[in-house]
């Protein structure tokens, strides 16, 4: 063994380093395993502040291993042990409530006012519809059963008369407390978000299927107008539709106004990619479609609860009217101060 | 170590199957990933709404059990009062269950943990709150309504209406299959990523420092990056009969090539293979640090002036 002596001394520099820092990667391992499995939240306070540091310190020695280092496990290691870090320092961390209040209170008005001209062309699509429907019902009511889907109609249509309508649906008795809050309510606030739900996601689609959907919530609406104004019920109706429908437009409005953001971008994505784009406006546009599910809530309950409850045409409008108007300065005015 | 060789290293060792991308984090770190597997994703998906729907029921029946072990004046409403429940539960976990644990679990739901994978930014940045929800609000029109659609496909009515609209959701469906982020519709508007985070050993580093055997310059010039890491993963090897054929084989061909004078007998094979991985990566580490990074043995003879490697 004549090279023996030769060897002897053989440092490698990648050991050398490895020696020296492995114990802070066990460390850093220890403290990611453990968020992983139980959440952030089970770090006390004194890791959590030592978690940046052995994050930053692995993507050095990652750094370092790369320009020094030929072992493939360790560099492997590192990569893994390096993303698995970074996914957990950089994951969402606000708590949950607090972002919530936060979005209710910032977010979410400052997202509808950026996107205020989505919303108001969003609007005008189902304006656009209504009068359509109108017309179209007003000349020939045979339109409002090929307008009309049956589960919405009901009994309603063609053959119904100024007191069947007046009595069974604008002044029907209410139904009682369980029946009006919790079934019809909640069945009222399923279907809607589940109908803003689609009309914004299908922005996706370029929006083509967003416009027509909103197109057709406006027929609707008109289609029922014109049936009613017919039996001379129009202002008995607008009551009766105000009190939740103000809230409940303005939420399937808010809906169409993202799934037209996102439409929009993919469209038209200006200066940058246009993946980057619709990735960035996509974000600001769930935003709203989020935050229009609260309005839902609200609109459900108005509609199921209350519209039989309150059986005075004028007092519907009172409480349809106030609730555009809180809803008109809530978007208006709330988080217009910097933080 | 280049890009290239670290590919080629993957590529011949793991088969190269998965997509790897990078992502630079904010402190300018390139991190490489793999995205995950299509398959990967469906069966996290289908163990998701499994654990959807199971979540429901449980709510269910301590609904049914909070009501009628409860008082008899609740009896007359319990009805319409269950079934609201029963509504709002669903749709409750069903809207929520994703953006819940998404929020809470760093971009992952159980069945995306069970099998290993997250949900990820795609340019590197933390994982914002608005992404989660854009990208689970889309899952309406891509998963559940081709779902709710096919389970009413039987039914007679309008089925060309049907098959169009089928047709139309299966093309959101099939998204994935069409970029080469393997993104669904939410994941392009969110901008995010389905990434797969398998967890790594460090295992013991393989430098011995007593070694038995001495190489020269020459000899260890003979190879680059790319031969090291195939020895370094055969040496890892557990001792199985197949993995000590293979290496008396290895050892034979690096004899020959670095013209070793005397043979190895077979029960210190290991032992040279150790030696020889220890003083060559001694040798190319050393190298790298002067700039002159070896890819592998086609390089080296490259630039070593390569008269006989070239015919």
């Amino acid at each position: 063994m004549s090279g023996a002596t030769e060897t002897e001394g053989l440092r490698l520099k990648s050991s050398e380093f490895r020696k020296a820092r492995e114990a802070s990667w066990r460390d850093l391992e220890s403290l990611i395993a453990r968020a992983e499995k139980k959440g952030a939240r089970s770090l006390s306070a004194e890791e959590l502040q030592r978690l940046p540091l052995l994050y930053r310190a692995t993507l050095s020695s990652l750094s370092v291993a790369r320009s020094v280092a030929l072992d493939r496990n360790l560099l492997l290691y590192l990569e893994n042990l390096a993303l698995r870090a970074f996914l957990v320092v950089y994951a969402p961390h606000a708590r949950q409530l607090e972002s919530v209040v936060d979005f209710l209170l910032r977010g979410f008005p400052a997202a509808v006012r950026r996107a205020r001209w989505h919303f108001l062309i969003a609007l005008l699509l189902q304006i656009v519809g209504g009068v359509a429907g109108y017309l179209l019902t007003i000349a020939d009511e045979s339109w409002f059963t090929a307008i009309v889907p049956a589960s919405l109609a009901g009994d309603r249509g063609p053959s119904s008369t100024h007191d069947s309508l007046y009595n069974d649906e604008i002044h029907a008795p209410w139904p009682g407390f369980a029946e009006s809050f919790a079934l019809t309510a909640n069945f009222l606030f399923s279907h809607n978000t589940v109908v803003g739900i689609l009309i914004f996601s299908l922005g996706v689609a370029a929006g083509a299927p967003s416009v027509l959907l909103l197109i057709y919530q406006g027929l609707i609406m008109g289609a029922f107008l014109a049936l009613h104004a017919d039996r001379g019920l129009l202002v008995e109706i607008l009551g009766w539709l105000s009190i939740h429908g103000i809230t409940e437009i303005t939420a399937i409005t808010l809906c169409g106004a993202g799934g037209l953001l996102i439409a929009d971008k993919i469209l038209f994505p200006g200066r940058h990619s246009r993946l980057d784009t619709v990735a960035r406006e996509g974000r600001a546009a769930a935003q709203i479609a989020i935050g229009a599910i609260p309005l839902l809530f609200v609109a459900g309950i108005l509609e199921g609860g209350f519209r039989q409850l309150v059986q005075s045409t004028a007092w519907r409008f009172a409480i349809g009217g106030t609730s555009g108007l809180l809803w008109l300065a809530y978007f208006m005015l709330s988080g217009r101060r910097a933080r | 170590m280049t890009a290239q060789s670290w590919e080629r290293a993957s590529e011949f060792l793991e088969g190269g199957r998965r997509r790897r991308r990078d992502i630079v984090t904010p402190e300018g770190v390139s991190l490489p990933f793999d995205l995950a597997d299509y398959g990967e994703r469906a069966v996290a998906f289908v163990l998701d709404v499994v654990f959807q729907n199971v979540i429901t029921m449980v709510l269910l029946l301590v609904a049914i059990f909070a009501f009628f072990g409860g008082h008899k004046a609740f009896s007359d409403i319990a009805g319409p009062v269950m079934i609201a429940i029963t509504l709002f539960t669903a749709f409750l976990v069903r809207n929520f269950y994703f953006i819940h644990f998404e929020l809470s679990w760093q971009g992952a739901t159980p069945g995306k943990r069970i099998i290993g994978i997250r949900v990820a930014d795609r340019h590197g940045g933390p994982l914002r709150p608005a992404a989660i929800v854009a990208r689970n609000l889309t899952r309406e029109i891509e998963m559940f309504l081709p779902l709710s659609l096919l389970s009413g496909l039987g039914e007679g009515s309008g089925v060309w209406q049907k098959l169009s609209l089928g047709v139309w959701f299966t093309l959101f469906l099939l998204l994935p299959l069409f970029n080469r982020d393997r993104m669904r519709a939410g994941d392009l508007i969110a901008g995010t990523t389905v990434i797969a985070v398998p967890k790594r050993i460090l295992l013991a580093d393989l430098v011995e420092r007593a070694a038995r055997y001495a190489f020269s310059d020459r000899q260890l010039g003979a190879y680059g990056a790319f031969e090291l890491q195939v020895l370094e993963e055969l040496l890892r090897r557990p001792n199985a009969p197949d993995a000590e054929r293979l290496r008396r084989e290895v050892c034979d061909k690096i004899c020959r090539k670095i013209e070793w004078p005397e043979p190895i007998a077979s029960t210190d094979c290991a032992a040279f293979l150790r030696d020889f991985y220890t003083a060559e990566r001694n040798h190319l580490e050393r190298e790298q640090l002067y700039g002159r990074h070896r890819a592998d043995k086609d390089a080296a003879a490259e630039r070593a002036g390569g008269l006989d490697a070239r015919n």
